[in-house]
């Protein structure tokens, strides 16, 4: 392997890094505009000026691999180098506009980064001398504005090699040179948001986020995506409890720098609809701990001849506490509603997204979770054999199979996080959180166990479902000893194989692969 | 790269203070840092005590003035294998200089040394530690809360104490004193709402007839935690705060917190800025001795000189108004400069008003220097000496009334004090008749410094060009992308520090203001600790009273210029 | 400068006569208060107002756009410095291309606001001023959470003016200075503010 030094720090890298991978590895960021890590390297920004010995002139860091013995010096001991990028950045802003007031890039605009760190230069241009593009092009979920454009051509190489749809390209040439897609047509597939993600700057702006708040604001949280079985690592950037948007979170064993955007767009069940107090069928709000005594009874007089639904969104460690109440008074349990298990693994494009649209079948396959069988689970039910039936989710009564089931039984419980008329078939609904409003694992299709970290608070009355499972079984008599969602993973991970050497601290920001060989 | 790095073997032994330390203690004498001229000298727990003696008593150290002992919470730097640490702020009258010593405090037993028997000084201030940190002092004579009340759960300094988060206080303590059972005793309650009482702060005293037998003070009742809310502001938005600390004089403290900001930095306010800095800071120590000298007066029943010279505290407020935009909070200074330059009519303005100063500083020593009421009131009464005001940590006008002629614009000159020709005035006895002839006496060599300032105050730039500090012109903002980005950055990620820490001082009217600042090279302070003036002052004035009369106690507080928004923070 | 420490002098011989001049300064200020014009300290409030400087930060201001609509962009920069955090902000958008985005609501909490004027540094479109309305009176919370129509429309303005507002001390940098200069030669263009309008 090639040992290369960068500003006097030598480091060992694999053949074939180029100098700007390296020199990250060696804790320096050399400025760019057109690397990206996810996408071919193309070299025409030439921000990322670097010196090199024994080479004539500067090289482009991006574009250069490293070889042994190889010694570069950046921007940071470098005069040469920062001189350029200097410079390279002051012709990049000749024909920018004044736009930072009205742009949603700024707070992260590279611009403003590269010219707080290494420009800091006077400007030698007018305002009546720039040249005008378009303004505020409306191509579907994106919005072009071609004068912010810094010509890196991340979004064509992305359309290129990525979604294979190359529906942008450069029209004109020198200063005039824009982006722009055919006609002006819209953007049609369903991963343009990551459109607005590579694009260094403010020409390609989310339609959806637009004018909504500036991101110095946001806070990062660390999440997952729970929309499909693929599991893409996200970030929900939230503040005040509200989450403002999803982006996706490099990992390169899992989604690379992209997510889907129907995995975009899923804060927006986080603030809507929610079940924020328990109540009864028909709306009549009770005291929680009064509604949970209740259900404890039920189940108590019920016992073996109760059921358990689960539901594959929920995550291991929700999936782990229902279990364990299930088998504390003995009732029937499964979850495989719609048959998720057969989907899993299948692609729905040739991209991200997979068929099964529940973030953690796999996790409860693992669990152990399908046990009972559910056609003879909601048959039972239908047959009046069931005296209460435990939904995790309420949402599971949209289901046309299991709405019919749960008209034959006496007590059907809800442990809901949204609203909507299909919960009048429960007789009690107890508010549980979504996935950003706790920690959790969820395991992908892959075996993949990755964490998840709780953003904010779950409205009103709500409360992880683990939580929520793991209360009923203190009342029940049989309290499991963890108080935290780790603690649930650690209880779990004595008991399933697929977990066994692994906790929540070790599966770290990327997540790690399950043990294989259980359920 | 951050110079916070420890100093070399050989360069550390320079340092006399390192060198008969780790003479003592050896390896207990961990790390040596020397960052924009500060000495800090960590050391272990068990060494803390005898190493703060050793600093006191070594003839060639001599830190025998108590400035300033605070916590401070590392919870999000991992690299350090303990959470918290307490800082020590010494300073040596003789060889002019400060230093710090430090010791780590872990989490799960967070104890260390009390140095109440060291330095008088460290009984509040260790107090503070506790209440604010949760750090207990070993050997601490009465470690209770002192800045919050006693309903208070929690530790509100601690980084994981959500902010915002409150607790009234439903009971306030009754009794500050242990009263002896069948005492015939009189408790008195002095404050906090009297008018004898300069603020929101309160005295118990135990009286025999008119002699006060016992007494303890309460102060906290304007805490806000100004320290708190620091570490969620950008050093920038953190200057109108500052105004709110001794309001008496409201400049001096923004620009105390832009000179130690600048210090952490590294950079400096051009010539201009600083002079007109030097000319406002010295009319608010003027506005802060005047004010002080004749609400004392007030509380011996002489009303007169107060309405005589609030006439010239009244030309000042116009002054401050007409440059800074507002009376009392002046939000003025900047980091690198000022926010503005001076008005046009500035130089006549000041002139005007340095002739209102001089008519009522002579009318008001007219009115008491000689006058033998007034003398026989202040003479000999809360005699301080040199030892124990230097124990305690006073500063400013009370120090240099006990004899010690320490001052900061003369020992370690800012703001281009060193251009300017001034004398400090000490006294002999250390009572209230010698800290009221310092404060008339140093009216006086602040006009001459106003002067001098005016005479050739500089022309140029009244803040720096450094596009990492200062705000750009607002001509570029509106007009290139450059200077629009810059404005940008520097407004949503504020002015960004390397990590390292630094005590930022100036000459507060009360004396030595200081501000520790540790910086882990974020967009906000990990912490800003204020080190304030009257906190020491007040802190003696309970030992003071004893054994005076109620009258005496009366006439002496005034004279200690508490300000409690200063000394509650 | 070398140390130059002065003791004060103690020894100043107390007596009677400072009461009577004390009685004596009394009276002459009674007298020229009285008597001669402008050397009273007090004013008749509130017939009579204060003269206060044109510096001074009072209630704020939005400012208008030659159609009226605010010149505001609704950028946050304000809300961003505040550090009292009392604006409140959303924005909307506008159709002109040129401008883009606007607030369709601005409120700031004078009650929470410390008037430090760092709203006024901050804005990069001159959109945001202070007056200098200083006698702010409001019989509840609510009535002094002021809104952008508020905001624009002082009705005090025309009597107290304003007050704290960027000024610019042509503290260009000498290359600006040369490409200024550089356009007004080739192009005959003397640049201003920019016309967002």
């Amino acid at each position: 392997m090639p040992k290369v030094t960068i500003d006097g720090k030598e480091i060992e890298v694999a053949q074939g890094t180029s100098v700007i991978q390296a020199a990250e590895l060696a804790g320096v960021r050399v400025p760019r505009f057109c690397y990206h890590d996810d996408l071919p390297v193309d070299g025409n920004c030439r921000m990322c000026m670097v010196e090199i010995e024994k080479f004539p002139k500067l090289q482009i860091a991006c574009g250069t691999p490293v070889t042994d013995g190889m010694v570069v010096k950046t921007q940071v001991t470098s005069p040469k180098a920062k001189e350029a990028q200097k410079n390279t950045l002051e012709f990049l802003l000749v024909n920018h506009p004044i736009d930072c007031p009205v742009c949603d890039q700024a707070g992260e605009c590279y611009l403003q980064d590269q010219y707080m760190d290494n420009g800091l230069h006077d400007s030698r241009t007018v305002l009546e001398e720039k040249i005008h593009k378009r303004k505020v092009v409306d191509i579907g979920p994106i919005m072009l504005d071609a004068e912010r454009c810094v010509v890196c051509s991340r979004c064509i190489r992305y359309e290129r090699e990525v979604t294979k749809t190359n529906l942008l390209e450069f029209v004109n040439r020198g200063g005039s040179t824009q982006i722009s897609t055919y006609n002006g047509g819209p953007i049609t597939h369903e991963y343009a948001g990551n459109l607005v993600d590579v694009c260094p700057v403010g020409a390609l702006l989310s339609k959806d986020f637009r004018f909504k708040m500036r991101v110095w604001f946001l806070k990062e949280t660390d999440s997952i995506c729970p929309g499909c079985s693929t599991g893409c690592n996200i970030t929900i950037d939230h503040r005040d409890g509200e989450a403002y948007r999803i982006r996706p979170r490099r990992n390169v064993e899992v989604n690379k720098s992209w997510i889907c955007d129907p995995g975009r767009d899923l804060y927006k069940i986080i603030g809507t609809g929610r079940v924020t107090t328990a109540h009864r069928a028909g709306g009549a709000v009770v005291a929680q701990s009064d509604l949970i005594d209740e259900v404890v009874s039920k189940l108590q007089s019920a016992g073996p001849s109760s059921a358990f639904l689960a539901t594959p969104r929920a995550s291991n460690e929700d999936a782990y506490a229902f279990k364990k109440l299930a088998e504390s008074v003995g009732g029937r349990l499964d979850f495989r509603v719609g048959n998720p298990q057969d989907k899993v693994a299948v692609r729905k494009d040739q991209i991200l997204q997979r068929e099964d649209r529940h973030p953690n079948t796999q996790g409860l396959l693992n669990l152990g979770l399908g046990v009972t069988g559910v056609d003879a689970l909601l048959a039972d039910c239908k047959a009046g054999k069931v005296q209460v039936l435990v939904l995790q989710d309420g949402g599971l009564l949209r289901e046309a199979a299991v709405a019919e089931a749960a008209k034959n039984v006496a007590y059907v419980v809800a442990i809901a996080t949204h609203q909507g008329p299909h919960l009048a078939a429960a007789h009690a609904v107890i508010p549980a959180a979504v996935w950003a409003e706790t920690d959790g694992t969820f395991t992908n299709f892959d075996q993949r166990v990755q964490r998840f970290k709780r953003a904010f608070d779950p409205p009103g009355d709500a409360k992880p479902r683990w939580e929520i499972a793991l209360d009923l079984l203190t009342r029940l008599g049989k309290p499991v000893n963890a108080a935290t969602a780790a603690d649930v993973f650690v209880e779990m991970a004595v008991e399933t194989k697929a977990y066994a050497d692994l906790t929540h601290r070790s599966l770290g920001p990327k997540g790690r692969a399950a043990a294989q060989a259980s359920a | 790269m951050p110079s916070m790095q420890a100093l070399e073997r050989d360069q550390a032994l320079t340092k006399p203070a390192y060198r008969i330390l780790s003479e003592k203690f050896g390896e207990k004498v961990s790390r040596v840092t020397e960052y924009r001229g500060d000495l800090a000298i960590t050391v272990d727990r068990a060494a803390w005590k005898e190493a703060a003696r050793t600093l006191r008593d070594h003839p060639e150290l001599d830190y025998k003035l108590f400035l300033d002992l605070c916590g401070v919470d590392y919870l999000n730097d991992e690299s350090r294998p303990d959470r918290f640490e307490v800082a020590l702020h010494l300073y040596s009258v003789t060889h002019k200089h400060h230093i710090r010593l430090k010791t780590a405090v872990p989490e799960k037993n967070p104890t260390c040394d009390s140095l109440t028997d060291i330095y008088k000084g460290a009984n509040w201030f260790e107090r503070e530690a506790f209440d604010l940190y949760g750090i207990a002092f070993l050997g601490h004579p009465n470690l209770t809360r002192i800045l919050t009340h006693d309903d208070f759960v929690g530790h509100a300094m601690r980084k994981d104490f959500p902010t915002g988060k409150r607790f009234v206080s439903k009971k306030p303590k009754e009794w500050l004193l242990h009263v002896p059972k069948g005492s015939e005793h009189l408790v008195l309650n002095v404050g906090p709402s009297h008018p004898a009482m300069h603020g929101t702060f309160r005295v118990q005293v135990l009286l025999d007839g008119e002699t006060i037998r016992d007494a303890a003070a309460e102060i906290g009742y304007l805490h806000r935690n100004f320290e708190k809310m620091a570490e969620e502001r950008t050093y920038w938005q953190i200057i109108p705060y500052t105004d709110r600390l001794n309001y008496c004089s409201a400049f001096i403290n923004g620009h105390g917190w832009a000179l130690a900001v600048e210090k952490l930095l590294g950079v400096a306010a051009p010539a201009r800025a600083e002079a007109i800095r030097v000319i406002l800071s010295e009319f608010s120590r003027i506005m802060d001795h005047l004010v002080c000298i004749s609400t004392n007066v007030v509380d011996l029943g002489a009303i007169t000189p107060f309405f005589v010279v609030f006439r010239a505290r009244e030309e000042i407020y116009d002054l401050l108004d007409s440059v800074c935009g507002a009376r009392l909070t002046v939000s003025y200074v900047r980091i690198g400069g000022v926010a503005q330059d001076v008005p046009d009519d500035f130089d006549a303005r000041c002139r005007k008003t340095l002739g209102w100063i001089r008519e009522v500083a002579d009318q008001m020593e007219n009115l008491l220097t000689r006058n033998k009421i007034f003398a026989d009131r202040f003479k000999d009464v809360g005699v301080m000496s040199k030892e124990d005001a230097l124990s305690y940590g006073w500063v400013g006008p009370c120090l240099r009334g006990s004899g010690v002629g320490y001052d900061i614009r003369k020992d370690h000159p800012y703001s281009g004090y060193d251009q300017y020709d001034f004398d400090v005035p000490v006294g002999t006895v250390g009572d209230c008749y010698d800290r009221y002839l310092v404060r008339v006496e140093e009216i006086k060599q602040s006009a001459r410094i106003i002067e001098q300032a005016l005479a050739k105050l500089p022309k140029g730039d009244f803040i720096t060009h450094d596009r990492k500090v200062a705000l750009p012109p607002k001509s570029e903002v509106y007009s290139n992308i450059e200077s629009l980005m810059n404005h940008f950055k520097l407004v949503y990620d504020g002015i960004l520090a390397e990590p390292g820490e630094v005590y930022g001082y100036c000459e507060g009217a009360n004396g030595e203001l200081g501000y520790y600042i540790v910086s882990e090279g974020k967009k906000y302070p990990t912490r800003v600790k204020v080190r304030p003036p009257c906190y020491n002052i007040y802190q003696a004035y309970p030992e003071m009273i004893k054994g005076t009369m109620i009258a005496d106690a009366v006439a002496m507080i005034g004279g200690l210029n508490v300000v409690a928004g200063e000394l509650d923070r | 400068m070398a140390t130059s420490v002065i003791t004060v002098n103690r020894d100043t011989r107390p007596g009677y006569y400072p009461i009577f001049y004390g009685m004596w300064l009394t009276l002459r200020n009674m007298l020229e208060t009285l008597f001669v014009k402008g050397r009273s300290a007090t004013i008749e409030y509130p017939e009579k107002k204060r003269n206060i400087s044109t510096r001074y930060r009072g209630v704020h201001l939005l400012t208008a756009r030659e159609d009226g609509t605010p010149k505001c962009v609704a950028c946050y920069m304000c809300a961003t410095v505040c550090p009292a955090e009392c604006i409140y902000i959303e924005a909307g958008e506008r159709p002109e291309k040129k401008i883009e985005k606007y607030p369709t609501r601005f409120e700031i909490d004078l009650l929470r606001c410390v008037y430090c004027g760092f709203c006024v540094d901050a804005c990069p479109e001159e959109a945001i001023l202070m007056s200098r309305e200083n006698d702010l009176v409001g019989t509840s919370r609510a009535e002094l959470v002021i809104d952008r129509e508020n905001l624009m429309h002082r009705g005090k303005l025309a009597e107290v003016g304003t007050g704290y507002r960027p000024v610019d001390h042509d503290v260009r940098r000498p290359v600006r200075v040369a490409a200024l200069e550089r356009l007004k030669s080739e192009h005959g263009i003397v640049p201003g503010m920019p016309n967002r309008s």
